[in-house]
């Protein structure tokens, strides 16, 4: 009976085409815009270091010795705050070794110089000796700095290969000597370019990117005996007259550096918590009348806190969710209408006995084909939609493409949308009656 | 009236199918039109300054140092002796220029605005072009000193120890005293309870904010000037009004002075920008004309979408009631009258649908409010989504109807 039924669907497709191939560009469509802004958010919200982010966890304590700042309203915007920490915290917080791996991060907006002639502005990562390996950085040449190193503040760099390429003309850059800021660093290792989306542990500076990337890794007490401060901070000190200034970060009155931690199991989780909450009581806060504070999320939560995903791509999901809803009835109309039109024919097949089950399997089957058929159109469509999309220039839109899973789930909504589709059309078909439609035709 | 709704009540699929189709795409297009209004607010306001010619100079940072009051006038001075320059500011907070913003907050006498947005320099008047409608523009002895190099701890620069006169614009003096004329008037900072306020001395026709996402529902507006001299501060930027006859020659010459000025403070340091105000204006905008291009897509697909169903779904039904016609028609109906007919029966379809529809524009509406920083959708929207199913629906309907309508008399006899 399936046969049968296939080659009726089939026949049927093959019957007032103008109507099938518009119920198929009807469902393609709204496939298309559906997949489209689904798939972006899939990409967007994937996983930015798998196998390794979930072990990873932001840590943070309120040390700033300042009065809350406090306002009647902010009229709509939101003060952004990355939960950095000052120095001297971020290093009493990472040399007492509570987790199995810590590191501070900063991002730096540099000029830096080569062999060659010409200044490239680039960003370096102000860090320690553990982000390396504890963020799965892939080293193709020397090493990595050590703790040794970090404590002596030694001016060492490791740099990506497409900068030694650049700078140096090689990619073998191992012992080379990279001048940043009228200061040397010496080259120890060249890694593979390390390009995070989102990149989650430096925010304040951009989350996705199709370009941008850190290409010079620098203790970060090195840095700051260059003067590569930060140029942004969560906060300062109220204390001192160079903590006051808004553009030039003052290290050790400001916040500016961020600690991850790397917790392997809920217990180490929960005694670092503790161990943070600690250390948050014993700052002296009094004065400014602030309680003491402390965090510790995982990337996940951190993502979520600072709302990684732009509203907007959350927003045309649901637009273009509705709108395959639309597109949806639709199609349903267009059946029924196609359906009702052979209402003699079925009227014919059942008084020669065919049965309802078998009249509603032949259109579930011929509406499902033609769901099908407009998932195939929808995936150029998607694909077009895509490329429109990564036209905008937007950082994030960089990252629109059609994987596989992606791709699976469309043909699994195309499928869904057919069955849903031709529900309500078939069963209104089955329900012909024989005789009165024998009669008229 | 009677007939149609018999023949509905007989017939309930298809009518139940454009009702349905009607229903949501009215609801998807309030949303949308709101969403797309939203979006095309801030591009509509009014910037208040001679957009055409104006250059902005932008990301002058000191490099390991900051810029001194001298320097900051010095650059003001160089900028004037371009020729075919009008005018040249030295300002924190440019039109477009969008570095830092200070936010402030303002109580009137009966209202408040909050989140205004204040932009400092000398002269900004008359840079960048500002039409002045009441009051008057700031005395030479009026500015104060400020700079980015303090913030406002007690002794800072902000508080200079007397009330600040402000420049408003004409929509925060609406805002802010309603009908009573606004100059001379006093205004407080909710958030500095010790401060000496602000005291109202000109107010300027239109000057647009610069957080283009808050310029929506009457804030593009919310604009202040405070008479302030910049100097202490890392960052530098300039608003430089031309003469439109030279307009590409004091463009080159500006960049020149700059590059000539600055270059030794700034070496090592970011590069300068020098751009024109219609220039940054694009930028600035650029992400809302993709959003705003990708909403008309939505309601164009939306459209003939729904067109494209109400036509097959009617022409279908039409074509099941030809006999019916026929004998409508043998019995003395004109074709006006089939016409009539049918156009009135799609009108009560999508009608109710289009009810239905603003009862679910409007649960979307929370629905998106819930999870999203929206606000909620004003009733005026409603109306414009059920014109347009409305129209639409009888754009679908003609040509069906048409053909109805053309039906002769004698189709009625000859299929019985």
């Amino acid at each position: 009976m399936m046969g049968y039924s296939m080659e009726l669907a089939l026949r049927g497709l093959r019957r007032y085409p103008k109507t099938t191939a518009l119920a198929v560009l009807t469902v393609a469509i709204g496939l298309a815009a559906s997949m489209t802004t689904m798939a972006l958010l899939h990409m967007l919200s994937a996983d930015p270091l798998p196998g390794r982010s979930r072990h990873l966890y932001l840590a943070w304590v309120d040390a700033v010795q300042a009065k809350p700042q406090t306002y009647s309203s902010l009229a709509g915007m939101t003060l952004s705050d990355y939960k950095r920490l000052k120095m001297p915290d971020a290093e009493a917080l990472m040399q007492a070794r509570r987790a199995t791996m810590q590191t501070v991060v900063a991002d730096v907006n540099v000029l830096v110089q080569g062999d060659r002639e010409g200044q490239f502005s680039e960003e370096l990562l102000a860090t320690s000796s553990d982000f390396i390996p504890m963020f799965g950085v892939s080293m193709r040449d020397g090493r990595s700095w050590t703790a040794a190193e970090d404590a002596s503040r030694a001016p060492v760099a490791v740099i990506d290969s497409r900068l030694a390429q650049q700078l140096f003309g090689t990619a073998s850059a191992v012992g080379r000597v990279v001048r940043i800021k009228n200061r040397d660093f010496r080259v120890i290792g060249v890694s593979q370019p390390y390009l995070l989306q989102p990149h989650f542990y430096g925010l304040y500076e951009w989350s996705f990117s199709g370009s941008s990337r850190e290409s010079i890794f620098v203790p970060y007490g090195a840095a700051v005996d260059a003067g590569l401060g930060s140029s942004s901070t969560d906060g300062c000190d109220d204390a001192t007259e160079k903590s006051r200034r808004y553009i030039q970060v003052d290290p050790v009155h400001c916040e500016w550096l961020a600690l991850w931690v790397r917790l392997d199991t809920p217990q180490d989780v929960a005694a670092y918590r503790d161990f943070l909450e600690h250390y948050a009581r014993q700052q002296p806060l009094g004065s400014s009348g602030k309680k003491p504070q402390s965090l510790l999320v995982s990337v996940q939560q951190w993502l979520t806190l600072q709302n990684v995903i732009p509203d907007n791509v959350r927003l045309n999901v649901w637009l273009a969710g509705s709108f395959l809803l639309l597109c949806m009835v639709n199609v349903a109309g267009l059946l029924a209408a196609k359906f009702m039109r052979r209402g003699a024919e079925v009227g014919i097949r059942r008084a020669l006995g065919a049965s309802r089950r078998a009249v509603m399997l032949h259109h579930l089957l011929e509406a499902g084909m033609v769901s099908l058929l407009g998932g195939v159109l929808a995936w150029p469509l998607t694909l077009l939609g895509l490329a429109l999309l990564r036209m905008q220039e937007q950082g994030f839109t960089d990252l629109a493409r059609l994987d596989v899973a992606m791709f699976a789930g469309l043909f699994a909504l195309a499928l869904a949308v057919g069955v849903l589709v031709g529900l309500l059309p078939s069963w209104r078909v089955a329900m012909v009656q024989p005789g009165l439609q024998v009669k008229s035709a | 009236m009677r007939i149609i709704l018999a023949s509905l009540r007989r017939h309930s699929l298809m009518p139940a199918l454009v009702l349905l189709q009607v229903a949501l795409a009215c609801a998807i297009l309030c949303n949308v039109f709101f969403l797309a209004w939203q979006r095309l607010q801030p591009m509509l306001a009014p910037s208040g300054v001679d957009a055409d010619n104006l250059i902005l100079v932008d990301n002058l940072a000191a490099q390991g140092r900051t810029f001194t009051a001298a320097e900051s006038v010095a650059g003001e001075a160089a900028l004037r002796a371009v020729p075919g320059v009008r005018a040249a500011s030295s300002g924190f907070g440019l039109p477009m220029v969008n570095i830092a913003s200070i936010i402030i907050n303002l109580q009137g006498p009966t209202h408040a605005a909050v989140g205004v947005n204040a932009f400092f320099g000398k002269g900004l008047v008359q840079t960048l072009g500002l039409q002045l409608v009441a009051g008057r523009d700031f005395l030479p002895s009026e500015y104060r000193p400020w700079g980015l190099g303090a913030s406002n701890g007690s002794n800072s620069d902000w508080d200079t120890g007397v009330t600040q006169p402000v420049i408003i614009t004409q929509s925060l003096a609406d805002k802010l005293f309603g009908a009573a004329p606004a100059v001379g008037e006093h205004l407080d900072d909710p958030d500095d309870k010790q401060g000496h306020g602000y005291q109202v001395v000109g107010v300027v026709k239109h000057l647009l904010r610069n957080e283009l996402g808050l310029a929506t529902d009457g804030r593009a507006d919310y604009t202040v000037l405070l008479a302030r001299n910049i100097g202490n501060t890392t960052m530098l930027s300039y608003a430089v009004r031309v003469n439109p006859a030279m307009r590409d020659v004091a463009l080159q010459g500006v960049k020149k002075a700059i590059k000539h000025q600055f270059a030794a403070a700034t070496a090592g340091g970011p590069q300068a920008r020098v751009q024109t105000y219609l220039e940054k204006r694009k930028d600035a905008f650029k992400d809302t004309r993709a959003a705003l291009w990708l909403l008309l897509g939505m309601v164009l697909a939306i459209v003939i979408v729904t067109l494209v169903g109400i036509m097959g779904l009617t022409g279908f039904w039409v074509q099941r009631r030809t006999r019916q016609i026929g004998i409508r028609r043998a019995l003395g109906a004109r074709r006006a009258h089939v016409l009539r007919y049918f156009l009135m029966e799609n009108l009560l379809i999508v009608g109710t649908g289009v009810a239905i529809g603003m009862v679910l524009a409007y649960a979307g509406n929370v629905l998106l409010m819930h999870y999203y920083e929206l606000p909620h959708l004003p009733w005026t929207y409603l109306p414009v989504g059920g014109a347009v199913m409305l129209a639409i629906g009888q754009v679908g309907v003609l040509a069906p109807a048409l053909r109805a309508a053309a039906v002769p008399p004698v189709v009625a006899t000859r299929s019985v």
